[in-house]
């Protein structure tokens, strides 16, 4: 079906317009004139946009058509914006567009069977984790800001949670295609509300004690909301029991609010969050900075390359972790909330064709590992952009495509490169239908 | 700063293109739900409605689930025109189970009497627990066992 990869091309286009006139805004303003550099930059983007078309279109001639422009739109934001920051980080940042993209032929190339996920599950879930527990070993781990999430070796230095997520996601969906007759069966009703079986509900325990452990060793109250709701996202799909996900819920809160009274990091970060003014000049900086900055930008924004990211005539951070953290505010107020809606729009679109995918997909692993991924995905982006806004406690996690970051941006690509890969599959299988009567030997 | 023309006709620029393709996207989504027809049975869309080809006349039969299978105890199979079962996406009854082939057993009618038939699979099939070899014909009341997947046959 060669309408799906037209469509995707003829969406590329727009993305490279709006990435070309992002740049020459910036252009625009820091040196007053319009040159054709943003041109070029806006024909480099679509150049490598349109590379990886052609190999998708050789490749997964069936897939999702939308998945991948939407993604290459929140990159070239992210670009833009970083770029506004800083030009020095946007090369980088580029590169690690162009890794991410050769990370995400490369999963294509060799998944094209990735039903084999499903037999390495436990050698999946074991390296999820020792990914998730590499910042804490001595040697490796960092430190950044309370919390442990980078992990240096060498020159190499990476945030293991993104890869992780993947790992465990695939685990889950593995995991629950397997059990989730069981889970169903064996429930049993309880003053009207269904309760898992005692004996299975183990797994959900470990999972719960996993995300709990996260809290406390790993202080990454982020990535742990992120694990414990794709995993009741997973959980809810698998076996059509709400009360499940009310139970882990309830769970998870009871867990994070004893944790988030007792284990400083945590504390702290909640405290920032009920009452950012106890400290407006300290550790609430951040967060009161990021809702200014969002405010500022009304409704249509000052306009690219506009706004003040350092005080004027010194080094201090006027938005601080502008590329990565607080990305989003630093959206919100160059283009204003029209603008930051459209980012949430993007990640929504993407969450709904993530969903089509699911509904698509034949088999019980597909649509759980499409569930899963796009829930992860869709919820790191509500982690972060609720952190800059104040719904919940901010916390270390990166806007996905957007952020600054190798970690992020290549990680996600391995994502979309999975959903893409499950999307062909079931859309192939949707345009051919199966021919039962063979079966019956009648015509 | 004072507010360059160029860059704020590129701001608005930016947003109205920006909109305008999220736009297109969303339209082809919402088109997306409209097509969909049958509605999936629960929110987990696992449970694949069975199609019917043929009519044959006779009896009307049912395959009854009991219970595993990954589908809904007490769900009914039409036996009209015969049924496969398996755990690929072409069975008319697809199940999710361990045990099960791809194609594993068939329900037909043959002047009006119903058989089934166990359709060399990996794991074999057991009618009343015991293993089916080849084809038997169907009694109401019949169990017919397929991994932990168990249907009972019942007529009208």
């Amino acid at each position: 079906m060669t309408s799906a990869r037209n469509r995707e091309l003829a969406a590329l286009v727009p993305v490279a317009i709006l990435l070309t006139a992002g740049f020459a805004a910036v252009f625009a303003q820091e040196e007053a004139r319009l040159g054709n550099l943003s041109m070029i930059y806006g024909a480099y983007f679509l150049a490598v946009c349109v590379a990886t078309h052609i190999y998708l279109r050789i490749r997964l001639p069936n897939a999702d058509p939308y998945l991948f422009p939407l993604v290459a739109l929140l990159t070239a934001f992210g670009l833009v914006m970083i770029y506004r920051i800083d030009d020095g980080l946007a090369r980088d940042q580029a590169n690690w567009f162009v890794m991410g993209l050769v990370l995400f032929a490369l999963t294509i190339q060799f998944l094209r069977d990735y039903e084999v996920l499903e037999r390495y599950r436990y050698t999946i879930a074991g390296a999820g984790l020792l990914l998730l527990l590499a910042p804490r070993l001595p040697g490796i781990g960092q430190q950044v800001n309370g919390a442990y999430l980078g992990v240096k070796i060498g020159p190499l230095a990476f945030q293991p949670a993104e890869f992780s997520k993947i790992a465990i996601v695939v685990f889950l969906a593995s995991y629950l295609r397997e059990h989730r007759e069981v889970l169903i069966v064996g429930a049993k009703r309880v003053l009207g509300v269904t309760l898992p079986p005692l004996k299975h509900f183990g797994p959900m325990l470990v999972v719960w004690g996993a995300s709990m452990f996260m809290l406390v060793f790993i202080r990454d109250l982020g990535s742990s909301l992120m694990f414990f709701a794709a995993f009741l996202a997973l959980l809810y799909v698998a076996t059509g029991r709400f009360s499940f996900v009310v139970i882990g819920m309830a769970m998870f809160v009871v867990g994070a609010w004893f944790f988030a009274s007792t284990v400083p990091h945590v504390h702290e970060r909640v405290e920032i969050w009920l009452d950012p003014y106890q400290d407006p000049t300290g550790s609430g900086y951040q967060v009161l900075q990021s809702i200014f900055a969002q405010a500022d930008g009304g409704l249509f924004g000052k306009g690219f390359g506009q706004s003040l990211i350092t005080i004027p005539g010194t080094d201090a951070a006027l938005l601080p972790a502008a590329q990565t953290d607080t990305i989003y505010s630093l959206i919100v107020n160059e283009v204003g909330l029209f603008g930051a809606c459209g980012v949430i729009l993007i990640y929504l679109l993407v969450a709904a064709r993530g969903f089509k995918i699911a509904l698509l997909a034949s088999d019980g692993f597909s649509k759980l590992l499409a569930t899963g991924l796009t829930a992860v995905f869709a919820i790191q982006a509500f982690v972060i952009i609720g952190g800059v806004t104040r719904v919940i406690p901010l916390t270390g996690v990166t806007l996905p495509f957007i952020s600054y970051g190798g970690s992020s941006i290549v990680a996600n690509f391995v994502l979309l490169a999975l959903l893409l890969l499950i999307s062909d599959r079931a859309r192939r299988e949707a345009v051919e239908p199966a021919d039962r009567d063979l079966v019956f030997g009648r015509a | 700063m004072d507010y360059d023309p160029i860059s704020v006709a590129l701001k608005f620029g930016f947003l109205a293109v920006l909109y305008l393709f999220l736009l297109v996207i969303a339209r082809s989504a919402f088109k997306d739900l409209r097509r969909t027809t049958s509605p999936a049975p629960d929110a987990t869309g696992f449970h694949a409605a069975p199609a019917f080809s043929e009519v044959v006349r006779g009896e009307d039969a049912w395959l009854v689930v009991e219970r595993g299978g990954g589908l809904e105890a007490d769900e009914r199979f039409d036996l009209i025109g015969g049924l496969s079962i398996g755990r690929s996406r072409e069975s008319d009854v697809q199940i999710e189970d361990r045990y099960a082939s791809s194609l594993h057993a068939r329900v037909f009618s043959r002047d009006a009497r119903f058989f089934v038939e166990d359709m060399s699979s990996t794991n074999g099939t057991l009618l009343n627990g015991a293993t089916l070899v080849g084809e038997a014909e169907l009694i109401d009341g019949d169990t017919v066992q397929i991994g932990d997947t168990v249907f009972r046959f019942e007529v009208q």
